[in-house]
């Protein structure tokens, strides 16, 4: 759907962007990571032609991408802004306008999602009468009144309150249904583990990982075990010996452990649940994958160390 | 365009439903009108009916001034010495409202004095000075020669040398015209600073609230500057054309209820003045300055003329210096910043209208000639000079301005939207000649 091809950006001669190149597929959310100033909302910007990059090609249904397509696009940026003066349903149907809607057809779908977000009474409301996360509210359903193909959002749970964090993440899961493309730049780790398929991650100007989410996930992966059971703790201990460590331990009631295991010396998970049975009574097992957040300071640190070479 | 349209709307609804649009809407020719009639008026301040008791003990006057009684002026004669004191104080007198003593020596010194106890309006004071003026004049003709009165005024009438254009013979430029164009190329530079400003003002604050970036996804930078600059044009221009009409009301309500009189000479009862002596008249006098103004307003100007070229020059002046408002605004880093960038705009619009000024002291001065085709002091100079009215055969200097003003106009909207393109997105930083060099290089 968007191809991102060796995009360079710098300014003042400093790279914000080192040709960096995605690959973004119909219907996916594709998560975009990257430390504070990696380079990600200057990427963004260059998507929705709001700057030039000084090299590379971007290409959407693999065509060069021109002012036409942006109409296909929803762009919610990360610095929110709104005409503070201007009433809540005028300036969803100017924004929507501006987008290639008709009046007709803005007031229609603005008139729906302020009614599907169960805030209509706002529609005749100045922007400075809003708290700020009702103006969230608002400047999402801006970015999404014209019914784009595509969704780009920079950071568009924060000053949400967890209920709304629920509301935005199901409205993009419902546009994902829809066969909508949406990329999500994002410091919110738990959205992208729930959310995203794919994503990418950013760091000072060079793209350093790209690939499915559990893809990223495994990768960073320690060949550590997740294991609940009940029984004697020091049994437990005793079975491991010096083929597995015990990384974690915790009582969650009588007589019954949740722990976390690494495997040493090239066992696998088989060879640990042969040392467990007959000493504790196993009740669950389960590999321990890293955190996306986890994957996120790794790969990053990793950058850094390599960096410092 | 579609979207610089979509722009421009949202700008204009926005200026519009602005109490402070509407009240400036009407206010302003309100003030104006207040003005002018503050104008009209002082000529006819003052006490205007005179019952004036003449002192004549030796019958000088002969008991008349002038021939038919006026209604404004009522002279009354007494042959008894009357002190000033006696005058001011004694009730017998109390019903008149000046006292002039007349004596043999008025005949040599040709000094009167007309003692009031209320200011008579200037008008008032014309009337009553040329009268007397005319009478003495009478008596000395009657006493020293032996001419009628009309041979005495034909030999008394002073040789009129009149300074002319070799390009306007018969003299139909004047101050009085350049000055009306002066006022034409002032409200021109009023909307353009005040209107500016709003386009400075709406700018900075789109990319303080950061809706800019928004903005940006969907509208080219160049078309979201000339939609924001159109929009307050229009604005401007609804608010220009509200003036017109209500000041060009008010001036026609002035007309028919209030300036009449004034502007009529022959209420000056009592006198049958001939138009020559009108002339002299109209050019010595404070009451005729008044009635050459308002003689200049209704009948010398020619409004449709005038209002066209206004039109003109104020669309092509004002998107000329919103280019620089709207890239100033896009380019500060913060709005006190922007403000700092205003005083050389401001320097430039003040010099404009200096060269206005210069253009009606000395219209075919080289500086005026050069003033003329500059963009930037263009706009008053030439509604100066129109008003003046070109010289026959020279109407193409004009054209030749306009044109140069539209090509500036298209190349400081261009190098402004270049401007804007690359600061628009920047924020918190000093603004450097450096950076603005760089960002005009920036394609």
């Amino acid at each position: 759907m968007l191809t991102v091809n060796e995009i360079t950006k710098s300014f003042n001669r400093k790279f914000a962007l080192d040709t960096v190149s995605l690959e973004i597929k119909k219907g996916e959310i594709y998560g975009l990571l990257g430390p504070n100033g990696a380079g990600k909302t200057t990427l963004i910007r260059i998507i929705n032609q709001i700057i030039q990059q000084d090299s590379g090609t971007i290409r959407f249904d693999g065509k060069l991408m021109t002012e036409q397509h942006l109409r296909h696009i929803g762009y919610l940026p990360e610095e929110r802004g709104l005409y503070k003066t201007m009433r809540v349903l005028d300036q969803l149907i100017f924004l929507a306008e501006i987008r290639g809607l008709t009046k007709s057809e803005a007031k229609r779908n603005s008139l729906f999602w302020l009614e599907k977000f169960q805030i209509q009474d706002w529609s005749k409301k100045r922007i400075e009468e809003l708290s700020k996360g009702m103006a969230q509210k608002i400047q999402f359903i801006s970015s999404v009144l014209h019914e784009p193909e595509m969704l780009i959002l920079d950071e568009p749970l924060s000053g949400f309150d967890p209920v709304n964090v629920e509301l935005i993440l199901n409205e993009l899961k419902s546009f994902k249904e829809q066969g909508r493309t949406i990329v999500l730049s994002t410091h919110n780790m738990r959205s992208v583990e729930e959310i995203c398929d794919r994503a990418a991650l950013i760091h000072a100007s060079k793209k350093i990982a790209e690939d499915t989410v559990w893809n990223l996930r495994e990768a960073q992966k320690q060949g550590e075990f997740f294991i609940r059971f009940k029984g004697n703790m020091i049994s437990f201990a005793n079975s491991l010996w010096i083929d597995f460590e015990l990384i974690d331990k915790k009582e969650i009631s009588d007589s019954r452990f949740e722990t976390i295991v690494k495997m040493r010396r090239g066992n696998k998970i088989y060879d640990l649940l042969k040392a467990l049975m007959g000493n504790v009574e196993i009740e669950a097992v389960e590999e321990r994958f890293p955190s996306m957040q986890e994957v996120f300071i790794e790969l990053t640190k990793e950058k850094e160390v390599e960096d410092e070479k | 365009m579609r979207n610089s349209w979509l722009v421009a709307k949202r700008e204009l609804k926005e200026r519009i439903s602005n109490s402070a649009f509407l009240w400036m809407l009407f206010i302003g020719p309100i003030v104006s009108l207040f003005l002018i009639y503050l104008l009209f008026k002082a000529g006819d301040e003052g006490k205007s009916t005179l019952r004036i008791l003449i002192v004549d003990p030796i019958n000088l006057m002969d008991t008349k001034i002038v021939a038919q009684e006026g209604k404004t002026i009522d002279y009354y004669f007494t042959d008894k010495y009357i002190e000033v004191e006696e005058f001011r104080d004694s009730k017998k007198y109390k019903d008149f409202d000046a006292l002039m003593e007349v004596n043999e020596k008025i005949l040599m010194n040709k000094k009167a004095f007309i003692f009031y106890r209320e200011s008579p309006s200037p008008d008032l004071k014309m009337q009553l000075k040329f009268q007397l003026e005319r009478r003495v004049e009478e008596v000395m003709i009657e006493e020293f020669t032996r001419l009628s009165v009309d041979e005495f005024r034909q030999i008394k009438q002073p040789l009129n040398v009149d300074f002319r254009n070799v390009y306007d013979p018969k003299n139909e430029a004047s101050d009085m015209e350049g000055w009306v164009g002066f006022v034409f190329g002032a409200i021109i530079v009023l909307f353009v600073l005040l209107f500016g400003m709003t386009i400075l003002r709406s700018t900075t604050r789109e990319k303080s609230n950061r809706i800019v970036e928004v903005l940006l996804a969907s509208v080219k930078p160049s078309r979201l500057m000339l939609g924001k600059i159109t929009g307050i044009g229009i604005s401007a221009l609804i608010q220009i054309i509200g003036w017109i009409i209500l000041i060009s009301l008010g001036l026609f309500v002035f007309r028919q209820t209030i300036f009449p009189d004034l502007f009529d000479l022959s209420s000056w009862e009592g006198i049958q003045v001939t138009s020559d002596v009108q002339q002299q008249i109209i050019d010595s006098t404070p009451v005729g300055r008044y009635n050459q103004f308002i003689e200049l307003i209704y009948e010398r100007i020619n409004f449709g003329y005038m209002l066209i070229h206004f039109m003109l020059l104020f669309v092509l002046a004002y998107f000329f210096y919103g280019s620089f408002f709207s890239a100033i605004g896009a380019t500060a880093g913060t709005e006190s910043d922007g403000q700092q960038f205003l005083f050389p705009i401001l320097f430039i619009l003040g010099f404009s209208l200096y060269a206005g000024y210069y253009a009606i002291i000395l219209p075919d001065s080289q500086f005026t000639q050069w003033m003329q085709f500059i963009p930037f002091t263009s706009p008053v100079v030439v509604m100066v000079k129109i008003a003046q009215g070109y010289p026959d055969g020279t109407y193409y200097f004009a054209i030749f301005s306009i044109l140069i003003l539209i090509v500036s106009t298209y190349v400081f909207l261009s190098i402004a939207g270049r401007l804007y393109k690359n600061g628009i997105l920047q924020f918190g930083h000093q603004v450097r000649i450096r950076n603005l060099i760089s960002w005009l290089k920036k394609s």
